[in-house]
Order: C-alpha cells, then structure tokens, then sequence
C-alpha cells in the first residue's frame, strides 16, 4: 500500500463528523448571549471625556480647571510621592500569586520540555502573544523550563512560565507595556521580585531564590530574549 | 457590521471541521461537542487577536484542538496538567487502551468503514490530530504546524509514522 492508496482509503471510508443543527443552535445562541453581555457593561468616561464635557460647559473652567489641577498634582507629588511605593500594590499581588501558585496550584497548566508546546497552549488564552523560552543557554545555567499557566493580575488574564532552579520555583510573568526600564531588584516578605522592559512587554520574575540568582535569571533570560 | 455579525460569518461555516477534528479526537460525541462549544467562545472572545486578511481556519482549528488536549488530559485525571509531549501521551495510552470499534456503529457500517474508523481510533491523538487535519480536512503543512503549534518538519515525520501505522493495521486488516 502506498501513501496515495492509503489517503484514498481514509476519503472513502472514514467516518466524518459535521457539526450538528443542535451544536450550531448552541454556539448561535452563547455567542449571542456573550455578545450581549459584552455589550450591556457600562463604559466608564476617561478623565479625558469628562475634563472637556466640563469644559464645554463653561470655557473658563478650562483654564481655572487647570491651574486648579497643577496645584493639586504639585502638591500631592511633594507630600505624598514619596510615600508611595513606586509600583503600587503589584509586587505584593505577584508574590500573593506566585505563593497561591505554589501552594494550592496549579504552577503550570501546560507541562513541557519543549516551548512549542508552551507557546501555542497560550493562544486563544490571551489577547497578546508572550515569549517563551527554553534554550540550551538557559538550561545550561540551570533554568529548565516547567511550563506555562494564565493567571489574573491586576485583574487582568496574565502569562506566567515557571522555571525551575534546582529545588526552587521561578515564576516570570509578562505583559504588554510600551516603555522600556532597566532591570531593577525588589524584595517583599523574603522574596525577590527582578522586574524589567523590553520595550514592547513588562516582564517579573519572583522566586524564593536569592536576590543574585534571580538577577542571574533576569540576565539570562534577557540574553536569551535578545539571541532569540 | 459588527464584531458578533463578522464573528458568525468568519467562524460558523468552520464548525464542520471543528467537529470532525473534536470528534476524532476526543471519540465521544458529548465531548466534542463541549469542546468546540468552548472554542468557540474563547475564539470570539479573543476574536481581535486574528489579525486582518490572516486565515481564520487554522486559527480556529488551533484553539479547538487546544480545547480538545486539556479535555483530554481532564479526562486522564490531570486536570491541573495538559500533557502535549508525544511522549506523555504514549504513556498515558498504556495506561488506557484504545476501546476499539463501536460495536452498535459496527452493525449497520461496512466493513471498510470500521476497519479504517478502527485504525485511526487506534493512533495517538497526536498522530491522528495531524492524519485527520491533512487527510480528511485538507491542510497544507504549513497550516497543519499552526494548528497544532509544532515546526514543520514534526508535522512531516509525525505524519510519515502515523501513515506506516495504518498502512501496517489496514494490510494486516486484508485492504484495500
């Protein structure tokens, strides 16, 4: 039997299933129901929309409006600036996630040894396509690729690849962001956060591993990120 | 016309297919149905991410086969790890034999038809994801390696082993 006897076979004989009326009724009808829901959620003016329907009631406003907003901004910034953590409440949310992640699972739901398998688990899970890594370079410093999971930040679906080093855990979320930052090192209740940009995607890496081998992390994966 | 209205004509007339690849590998027809309800969904909300003038089939092929391998893996028992490693799940179809031809179907189906339905039951859903998108569905190579999110030159020795298999079952079988 050759190749083309064998695909004759599977066209004449195999059975083939079409979707039924009842399966397109419901597909119809969820993704008119999703629809509507998606429809029916109150869209929240920005400050933008608000600042000009302010000002097209009166065009004073404008002006007093601004200068108003700069004394205020001013002052906010001189006394309570610097209070304020620089990043908010986020490296504490992506600790309480790594933990919960660790503890109650799961840390990845895509298990691979290979990034191709990691990679299109993550399609149709997000609105943006992470970069997955798991090059020799990367595991010949002890970095071995666990697999993937999609998990909320700040309320939002989020990427997380875990890695292995040695007997710890090293979980690297991403996102889109549009500027660029060095990579920077911060620590919240023993663990170690490296945060960094690219550019184009915001990358954090928490791990229970020392500050330094997470910043040889942080490196490695760059390096990687740039060789790719 | 609207992301629902643009939605509906891009992604319903490829329900056929998105059954046919459910059904096949997940070989219930419960399941099948669930998952490409669920790819659905997740297609249409994640509708944006398809990129104008890009081909919707694969596109969505490759989101109903990811609905089918953790469908999968759930029904193994895993339910917190998809398992897509070729190794993974020859190990796991040890564990789970094939259930063979549906004796009910069998009655009133020919021969030919039980014995091929046989065979391709018989491969692993890796090996038949990708027999049933080249043979029965028609995909290109190319496509074939977007759907299930391996290189090409894995789609071409996936598919050349998964052919010797069923020239193997098929011959010992007595056909054509």
């Amino acid at each position: 039997m050759n190749d083309d006897d064998l695909t004759r076979l599977l066209l004449q004989h195999a059975s083939r299933h079409p979707a039924g009326d009842g399966l397109r009724a419901k597909v119809r009808t969820q993704l008119t129901l999703q629809a509507a829901s998606q429809e029916a959620l109150p869209v929240r003016p920005r400050w933008r929309q608000r600042l000009a329907l302010l000002t097209r009631i009166h065009p004073g406003i404008a002006g007093v409006g601004g200068l108003a907003a700069g004394v205020a901004l001013t002052l906010l910034a001189v006394f309570i600036g610097p209070r304020l953590a620089p990043d908010g409440p986020l490296p504490d949310e992506l600790v309480a996630a790594h933990v919960r992640a660790l503890q109650v699972g799961p840390l990845y739901e895509v298990a691979s040894s290979d990034r191709h398998t990691v990679k299109p688990w993550f399609q149709g899970r997000l609105d943006y396509a992470p970069t997955v890594l798991d090059t020799p370079a990367l595991r010949e410093q002890g970095f071995t690729l666990l697999g993937g999971r999609v998990q909320a930040v700040q309320g939002r679906p989020t990427a997380v690849l875990a890695y292995q080093l040695r007997l710890h855990k090293i979980d690297l979320y991403q996102w889109p962001a549009e500027r660029g930052s060095a990579p920077e090192r911060l620590q919240r209740r023993g663990f170690h956060l490296v945060r960094w940009s690219d550019g184009a995607t915001q990358f954090w890496t928490v791990s229970d591993v020392d500050g330094a081998e997470l910043e040889r992390f942080a490196a490695a994966w760059r390096a990687a990120a740039a060789a790719h | 016309m609207t992301d629902a209205r643009r939605f509906e004509a891009t992604v319903l007339p490829l329900l056929d297919a998105a059954h046919n690849l459910a059904r096949w590998l997940l070989r219930d027809a419960a399941a099948a149905e669930d998952a490409v309800q669920e790819a659905a969904l997740r297609a249409f909300r994640y509708f944006g991410s398809l990129r104008a003038g890009e081909d919707a089939k694969p596109w969505f092929l490759g989101i109903v086969r990811n609905a089918c391998f953790t469908a999968l893996a759930r029904e193994r028992g895993r339910a917190d790890v998809t398992l897509l490693d070729e190794d993974g799940w020859e190990k796991l179809e040890a564990r789970s034999p094939n259930p063979g031809p549906d004796p009910l179907a069998a009655l009133g189906a020919r021969r030919e038809q039980v014995l091929v339905d046989a065979a391709l039951r018989a491969l692993t859903p890796p090996m038949r994801e990708v027999i049933v998108l080249r043979e029965l569905e028609g995909l290109d190579y190319r496509d074939i390696a977007l759907v299930a999110g391996i290189p090409i030159g894995t789609v071409m020795s996936r598919l050349s082993r998964a052919r010797a298999q069923l020239k193997r079952q098929l011959s010992l079988a007595g056909l054509p």
